[in-house]
């Protein structure tokens, strides 16, 4: 009771803050426009000088830090509960989501891909360093340290299970998501990922309606289902996902030996725990490696279709970018039937040459049409390697995290009997 | 073993209250907000049908003080119920969210109060051949699926994006090169029928009565010839063969930012140093009655400024040679002057706009839409009330004169509009309608050949209208925003900048174009000057920049400790530029940054200094100075 008081506490005091900063908000409100024009919900909030920036990357480490010892050495969900929260308050209300890992991905494919921009270190020190922690100990950085995978977590409270066909076909979106958001970046057309994000506008008290309600329906799922976002959409949890695979100190459910007491098997509301697999369950396994074999070597046709499905597609894939969608409206417009639009009008009194806007647009078009190959081809890779690897087996004997699936939340760990050595 | 399964007891029915309290209070704040976010989508604030319909009452009859008064009484129960309303919506979320936290940290602990023991499952083993075969199945079926969709939406959306945009480009460059080959003629061309018509516009009654009494005997050959003579000595008389400014106001300094307004003063030898505080080379000071933003203007010995308060207005006049003041003249009798001045903002009063003489008048303009036209001896020739502009800071643009006609930019929320009035009698000449929003920059009037043109820069243009006839010559929409900054012009280009807009170099003409544009360093207050090929822009946060004027280049910048609202002036070769902490910095207008002097008034001033005989005479926040050696 005593934990709850103070977690109510410490709420009390930073909604008390924001409150602060709504009353000063509320003094210079923004201004009006008389021709119609609504300002757009920013991406981003504005960036914080160099020592604030410092500050979050070092709340950062020690947040991971913590959580990481949490997790690993003092095995407790409570202190996840505790950074989680902290999480929400200061890398959700506080810093308002961003910079956040899942966003950061962006800045460095933009950078990658556009030598004139400069990622700031602090964008660079959120992509990294949850990272370094995963290829070590496992996603600790999703257990609680993401304000947006802890604000689906705290509303969790009837978990229900979904089928394992569905959650693996689900589970394929994020990888989409990714090869869009990383398209987007390096043409320099958008940060999807932050425009699209469900929870920061709800952080920001800004979300426009839409993402409101696609924020209020993320939150309303997470009820009853663990975590929707962080296991069918995000796309930095894909790549977490594969370095978590390989990581060295991954959270186990037994401090010790497992005695096979089943005690743990339900206790994960993601499913990320395997099962003992006996031999008896495997396929045939002549039928199996005939199968994989034949799945691996259709690759090649799947990334050929996705590139080339893609390819077809890159027109409608480039009309996110706002300099195509300007030249197509500039195209298309017509003086005498049309009234003018605001880009358009905007457009006109820049002065900037027609030519110019088309011969950008034509040239960023381009680099769609390239770009969809390499989606498509990047979507027929996970396709395919995903078809060839639900037919493989492996035997085990006892119960242990999916080490790519695991967020390291560390509920199972109390459902072991087991006492460490 | 210690027992890991020991269940927290808690108390389930308290936690299930606040759960359900907070819940039906979140559901019902959720409910409230939603009905507030539809209505705020609904009303259009300055857009109302009541409010409409009265305005248009008032437009119909325009002295109905009563209405106007009940319109603004409307207009700001209107404006408020939309402001209440969305903060409504804002404290509501909040409270929403608070609502939700609370509800989710019970419904938590209620749950974790209700946990069972771990239950061992009696299912048989999961079958993983017949999980992966659905994986397998629906993975293949959503992936077909996927690449169906994608390529029938791909097909049926598919248009040469691509290919049309560079179509396009390369049309949009053969139509730049026809262009500028016909530019020439169809400029040429423009000019002719523009004099033409203003030749038609502009004739004189006298010559229409002459014309009446020639028509009445001449024959139709006759008639024809002498219309045709008519028209050639028309065109002849309509373009300017004087210059502007002419060299009377350039011995003087007869309007804000000198003569003609673009802040170039002709004066020589004017002092660099001196010192309120130990009195150094300040020849006299001498208090203002009523304090005013509005800068000083000097003609012969005669230096004019004025200063008003919500209830009095004045014009004063001092002896510039020992600071005796001279004569007051008051404007708190004219005729449609309304009882109650209009609000305005601390920070520009009531008389921000800077008066202007020819010589033989001086001519004030106040926030109240009052003109006063008084005698070099203090006697009024003739006063006005033009309407209560709708300024929402107050007016502030200042006049100019150009021969007989009195330039008077009122830009304002609705009907903004430039005029000419007769300096001799206060009748409007020429007026024309703007289609800008309200501004706060000054005129400023430029002779391009034969032609004198008003440049005038309000959101979302700047614009020239032809001095004599108050005709359209050329507008460019490259402005935005609420524009306090007049333009400025040398060697044929126009400058024009405003804050969170851009700096842009104008190349004026029947087709205006942009010749370059900049955004590192923009004003919302002080106007720039250009001189030879340099453009001095400075910003009311206290950086001063210097472009080369013909390419956009900078050329150097500085940054001051206090912010300028003064508008600087050239005078000598050199710029004389007052900060708001009454410190007059003067520097050289060269392409390198050479300071010259740094003086001190000894109280804040926000006015541009004017020059005559080798003095400058500055406005402090109180006193007036006359500095000089």
């Amino acid at each position: 009771m005593k934990k709850s008081f103070a977690f109510i506490s410490l709420l009390i005091v930073f909604v008390g803050m924001e409150f602060v900063a709504f009353s000063q908000q509320q003094r210079f409100p923004k201004p009006e426009f008389e021709s119609g024009y609504t300002q757009p919900v920013t991406s981003m909030p504005a960036p914080r000088d160099g020592m604030f920036a410092i500050l979050d990357v070092m709340v950062l480490i020690a947040a991971l830090s913590l959580i990481t010892w949490f997790i690993l050495k003092r095995r407790s969900r409570s202190g996840v509960v505790a950074v989680s929260i902290f999480s929400i308050l200061y890398f959700g209300f506080f810093r308002e989501g961003c910079v956040c890992s899942v966003g950061s991905l962006q800045n460095v494919v933009l950078a990658l891909f556009n030598p004139g921009y400069h990622i700031p270190l602090s964008a660079l020190a959120f992509f990294v360093i949850p990272l370094v922690y995963t290829l070590f100990f496992g996603r600790t950085f999703c257990a609680g340290v993401c304000p947006l995978g802890a604000v689906q977590d705290v509303f969790l409270m009837r978990p229900v299970t979904l089928k394992k066909w569905l959650q693996k076909v689900l589970g394929l979106i994020p990888y989409i998501y990714l090869g869009l958001s990383v398209l987007y970046a390096a043409t320099a057309s958008d940060f999807i990922i932050c425009r699209y994000d469900p929870f920061v506008g709800i952080f920001r008290f800004n979300a426009t309606f839409f993402m409101f309600a696609i924020g209020a329906a993320f939150l309303l799922i997470s009820i009853f289902i663990a975590r929707p976002y962080c296991r069918f959409f995000c796309p930095y949890g894909v790549i977490l996902n594969l370095v978590s695979r390989v990581s060295k100190n991954h959270l186990t459910i037994t401090p010790s030996n497992c005695i096979q007491c089943k005690l743990c098997e339900s206790s994960c509301p993601l499913d990320a725990i395997n099962k003992p697999v006996a031999v008896k369950q495997m396929e045939d396994k002549r039928a199996a490696t005939r199968r994989f074999i034949l799945l691996s070597l259709i690759i090649p046709a799947l990334m050929i279709v996705g590139g080339w499905t893609g390819a077809n597609f890159h027109e409608n894939l480039a009309k996110v970018n706002s300099k195509v969608r300007l030249a197509d409206e500039l195209l298309h417009f017509d003086s005498k039937t049309m009234k003018e639009s605001l880009e358009i009008e905007g457009f006109r009194t820049s002065g900037k040459p027609a030519k110019e806007l088309y011969l950008e647009a034509s040239e960023i078009v381009k680099q769609f049409y390239y770009g969809g190959w390499i989606l498509g081809a990047f979507i027929g890779l996970v396709i395919g390697l995903a078809l060839s690897g639900l037919s493989t087996y492996r035997y085990r004997e006892d119960y242990t995290p999916d080490k790519g699936n695991c967020v390291s939340c560390a509920r199972c760990l109390k459902y072991c009997p087991v006492e460490k050595d | 073993m210690t027992n890991k399964f020991k269940i927290k007891r808690t108390n389930l029915s308290l936690w299930k209250g606040i759960a359900m309290v907070a819940g039906t209070f979140s559901f019902v704040i959720c409910m409230l907000v939603l009905v507030n976010y539809i209505q705020i989508n609904r009303v259009d604030p300055v857009n109302t049908e009541v409010i409409n319909s009265l305005v248009d009452r008032l437009n119909d009859n325009s002295n109905d003080e009563a209405l106007r008064e009940q319109i603004r009484e409307m207009d700001l129960l209107v404006r408020k119920a939309y402001f209440t309303n969305q903060w409504q919506i804002k404290a509501g979320g909040y409270l929403f969210l608070f609502g939700i936290i609370v509800t989710a940290i019970a419904l938590q602990l209620y749950y974790a109060g209700k946990q069972q023991l771990p239950q061992i499952s009696d299912k048989e083993e999961e079958n993983i051949i017949l999980f992966r075969e659905n994986a397998r199945k629906w993975i293949i079926v959503g992936g077909f699926g996927m690449v169906g969709l994608t390529l029938l939406f791909a097909f049926l959306t598919h248009k040469e994006l691509g290919n049309q945009f560079s179509e396009a480009a390369s049309i949009a460059i053969i139509g730049q090169v026809d262009n500028n080959s016909e530019a020439i003629p169809l400029v040429e061309v423009g000019v002719k029928e523009d004099i033409a018509e203003i030749v038609i516009e502009e004739e004189n009654v006298a010559v229409e009565k002459e014309q009446a009494l020639e028509e009445e005997s001449a024959s139709p050959q006759a008639k024809e010839e002498a219309t045709v003579v008519a028209e050639k000595s028309e065109t002849k008389k309509n373009s300017y063969k004087g210059m502007y400014p002419t060299k009377e106001m350039m011995a003087n300094f007869p309007s804000f930012r000198g003569p003609a307004g673009n802040g170039i003063a002709y004066q020589k030898n004017i002092p660099n140093e001196w010192d309120g505080a130990s009195g150094k080379n300040i020849l006299w000071k001498q208090p203002v009655p009523i304090h005013a933003y509005n800068s000083p203007v000097i003609w012969g010995d005669k230096l004019f400024l004025s200063g008003a308060s919500a209830t009095n207005r004045e014009v004063y006049c001092y002896d510039r040679n020992n600071g005796k003041l001279l004569w007051t003249a008051k404007a708190n009798q004219i005729g449609g002057t309304p009882v109650k001045s209009p609000e305005v903002t601390a920070d520009t009063g009531h008389a921000a706009s800077t008066v202007a003489t020819d010589g033989n008048s001086v001519f004030a303009i106040f926030s109240n839409g009052d003109v006063l036209a008084v005698d070099m001896s203090g006697k009024t020739k003739w006063e006005k009330n033009l309407g209560v502009p709708d300024n929402h800071y107050g007016h502030s643009s200042s006049l100019l004169v150009f021969e007989d006609k009195l330039i008077v930019q009122y830009d304002q929320k609705k009907n903004s509009k430039v005029m000419a009035l007769a300096t001799s009698s206060g009748d409007e000449l020429w007026s024309t309608p703007r289609k800008v929003r309200v501004s706060w920059a000054s005129p400023v009037i430029v002779q391009n050949g034969d032609q004198v043109e008003v440049l005038l820069a309000a959101d979302p243009c700047v614009a020239s209208y032809d001095v004599q006839t108050g005709k359209e010559l050329w507008k460019l929409d490259c402005i935005t925003g609420e524009v306090g900054p007049s333009v400025a012009y040398a060697n044929g280009i126009v400058f024009a900048l405003n804050e969170y807009a851009s700096l842009v170099a104008i190349k004026p003409g029947v087709n205006p174009e942009i010749l370059w544009e900049a955004y590192d360093y923009l004003s919302d207050v002080p106007s720039p000057i250009a001189y030879k090929d340099l453009l001095f822009v400075v910003t009311s946060y206290g950086a001063v920049a210097c472009y080369n004027a013909k390419a956009g280049e900078i050329l150097w910048e500085k940054e001051f400790d206090a912010g300028f609202y003064a508008s600087p002036i050239l005078v000598d070769g050199k710029i004389y530029l007052m900060d708001r902490d009454g410190v007059m910095h003067i520097f050289k207008a060269e392409k390198e940054y050479v300071a010259v002097a740094t003086s001190a008034l000894g109280e804040k001033s926000d006015a541009s200094p004017a020059f005559a005989d080798g003095r400058v005479y500055i406005r402090g926040a109180k006193n007036l100075y006359c500095i000089g050696k």
